[in-house]
């Protein structure tokens, strides 16, 4: 190739991009205020915290850096990995009851006039705009032992009063509840529009073969939401995993630790350990871990895969 | 395309079951079944707003009455002196107004630089396109935790600690925003811009006369989102906020808790009034909340 040949080439290449690149300084300018919160306000903070974990430091001296010394701490603190093993007990306490009680919402919402389905979708998602803390009020008042809504309730059937968050055995169930109150307005509605979308002539031809509703279910309905089943499994699962606003405010973490949850484990040692090390690894470790489900979450969710 | 969505699953529910009024169930098996969906339907009903119910009438009670034995589901007097008496402290309505305030700054800003941000990245040509999206929208599978103490550290170098600024900026820019925004602008029509290009329309104009005017159905869902995330927010503020008299209005009813936690049909009152403005905003916009899950959710 002749040196003419090439500075017609990069000539050419030169024009071309400046045609594809055309609106970069406008583009740039739009850019500008995302990119410059998100990297003061996420991005710098989440690369100071991989440094940080690797190092000991507090706020009152000089980082020194110990290499993986903070990760095999926390792995080997037998306080994290019980607030780890609880929450997965938390993750059961809320994600399955939460999707077989959408799938029966929502099964309701197809069957159901217009207007009553409409009523009860506002309905349900209504406590999802309930603040955490005024929940959190609600429902320890509704927990009272001597004087709550609950207790006085099961005392007409005779049951006994139970101390529902001061006994360590309720006491994550207690939380449990609230959180699938406020978790089902969301969950309840993906799983409303995706049922609304599985074709009537699968359940026609299905009804003309004589299928009954059983059937309809097992070989129409659930194969076609298996998806949707899947997604909200995953999400609920993350979402279900780093609860920690409810605990905090209802308990605490208490009575014995029994609602400390992996999240609050995390917060309280920012508030009251001074080495800062151990709790921002505590805390990417988590990330890692979850960050990587959601981002493959999000690209499954984002492929076709979920249509067909 | 919302329009038309709306219209399937109009035609969907029509088509499943016959709507009640118009066809009456003619056996006594469809007489059982449509009373067993109503009683389901009823139970769904109540579980959901029973809690909310029982707050309202809560707010009524005497300091004595929330938690008493034996239990009472009403109160014996409804005392609306409550929520006068809440109205009245100048601490719980000057804490009302600041959120409000700071929630509509917040909710404006964070509309604001997402769309530009999406306009960007639906329409325009540039270099480092990809690699520049690609960074906005890792930083959705970040978790607050992993960042609050980092951030926390970033606010206090930057002295934005106990001002209105630490609980309005560093949340404004939302890759989840950003993203919702662009696959709405994604599916204007490139006609749209074409025919405004020939009058001689540069890009920013086109995002400003065309996208901007027709961006209602994004910003109603996404200005909701920024203002129930600004107003129910309580970790953040705990952490940055140490003033009284700037809290925000959840650091508000959790420090009345603890702090006078005697006086109970006042804490429910004042927690009727700050679940308020949030409960009207949803059931105004609800039609469009709601007809948005399937695009959120699962495009």
């Amino acid at each position: 190739m002749t040196t003419a040949e090439r500075g017609v080439r990069r000539q050419q290449r030169q024009r071309h991009d400046r045609y594809r690149y055309r609106d970069t300084k406008l583009a740039l300018l739009m850019l500008a205020p995302v990119l410059i919160l998100l990297g003061i306000f996420v991005i710098w903070p989440a690369f100071y915290a991989g440094f940080l974990s690797f190092q000991d430091w507090s706020f009152y001296k000089e980082p020194v850096f110990v290499g993986f010394k903070n990760f095999t701490d926390v792995l080997s603190d037998p306080l994290f990995i019980a607030t780890i093993g609880r929450g997965f007990v938390f993750v059961l306490m809320t994600v399955p009851p939460m999707l077989v009680l959408a799938y029966l919402f929502s099964s309701l919402v197809v069957a159901v006039s217009r207007r009553f389905a409409s009523i009860l979708k506002v309905s349900i998602y209504v406590p999802t705009i309930i603040s955490g803390v005024i929940t959190s009020i609600i429902f320890v008042l509704i927990y009272d032992y001597s004087g709550g809504l609950l207790n006085a309730f099961l005392g007409a059937f005779g049951i006994d009063p139970i101390a529902w968050i001061g006994d360590p055995a309720w006491a994550l169930l207690a939380i449990a509840i609230p959180a699938v109150w406020l978790g089902m307005g969301l969950t309840s509605l993906i799983m409303v529009a995706a049922m609304v979308d599985i074709p009537t002539e699968y359940y026609e031809a299905a009804a003309m073969e004589g299928a009954g509703w059983w059937q309809k279910t097992f070989y129409i309905t659930i194969p076609q939401m298996k998806n949707v089943f899947l997604y909200l499994l995953v999400t609920g699962f993350v979402a279900a995993i780093q609860q920690f606003e409810l605990p905090l405010v209802m308990t605490g973490g208490g009575p014995l630790d029994s609602t400390t949850l992996p999240n609050l484990f995390i917060f309280n040692h920012f508030r009251n350990d001074i080495n800062v090390g151990y709790s921002i690894a505590a805390a990417l470790l988590l990330f890692v871990v979850l960050g990587s489900v959601s981002a493959l979450v999000f690209k499954f969710v984002n492929s076709e895969r979920l249509v067909d | 395309m919302a329009v038309m969505q709306g219209e399937t699953t109009r035609i969907v529910l029509a088509g499943k079951e016959p709507s009640g009024r118009s066809k009456l169930p003619r056996t006594s098996g469809g007489w059982l079944a449509l009373a067993g969906k109503v009683v389901v339907g009823l139970i769904f009903l109540v579980a959901a707003l029973f809690p909310l119910a029982w707050m309202v009438i809560a707010g009524f009670k005497s300091k004595t009455e929330v938690v008493s034995t034996p239990f009472q589901f009403f109160p014996e007097v409804w005392r609306w002196q409550n929520y006068a008496q809440i109205l009245a402290d100048p601490t719980f309505t000057r804490t009302m107004l600041w959120t409000f305030l700071g929630a509509v700054l917040f909710t404006v800003l964070s509309l604001t630089v997402n769309s530009l941000a999406a306009y960007a990245f639906a329409r325009l040509n540039f270099r480092f396109q990809r690699t520049l999206w690609v960074a906005v929208i890792t930083t959705m599978f970040i978790p607050g935790m992993t960042i609050l103490l980092t951030s926390f550290i970033v606010v206090t170098r930057l002295s934005m600690l106990d001002t209105l600024a630490v609980l309005v900026i560093p949340g404004a820019a939302s890759a989840g925003a950003v993203f919702f925004i662009r696959q709405f602008y994604l599916n204007i029509p490139a006609s749209l811009e074409e025919a405004a290009m020939l009058d001689g329309c540069g890009r920013f104009q086109i995002f400003w006369r065309i996208f901007l005017p027709l961006s209602k159905p994004p910003f109603v869902v996404m200005g909701i989102t920024a203002f129930l995330a600004y107003w129910n927010s309580y970790v953040w503020p705990i952490m940055t906020i140490t003033t009284p008299e700037r809290f925000v209005v959840q650091q508000y009813l959790a420090t009345f808790r603890s702090e006078r936690s005697t006086e109970l049909g006042l804490l429910m009152a004042g927690s009727v009034l700050a679940a308020a403005p949030v409960v009207i905003l949803f059931l105004i916009f609800q039609r469009q909340i709601i007809g948005n899950i399937k695009m959120a959710g699962l495009k």
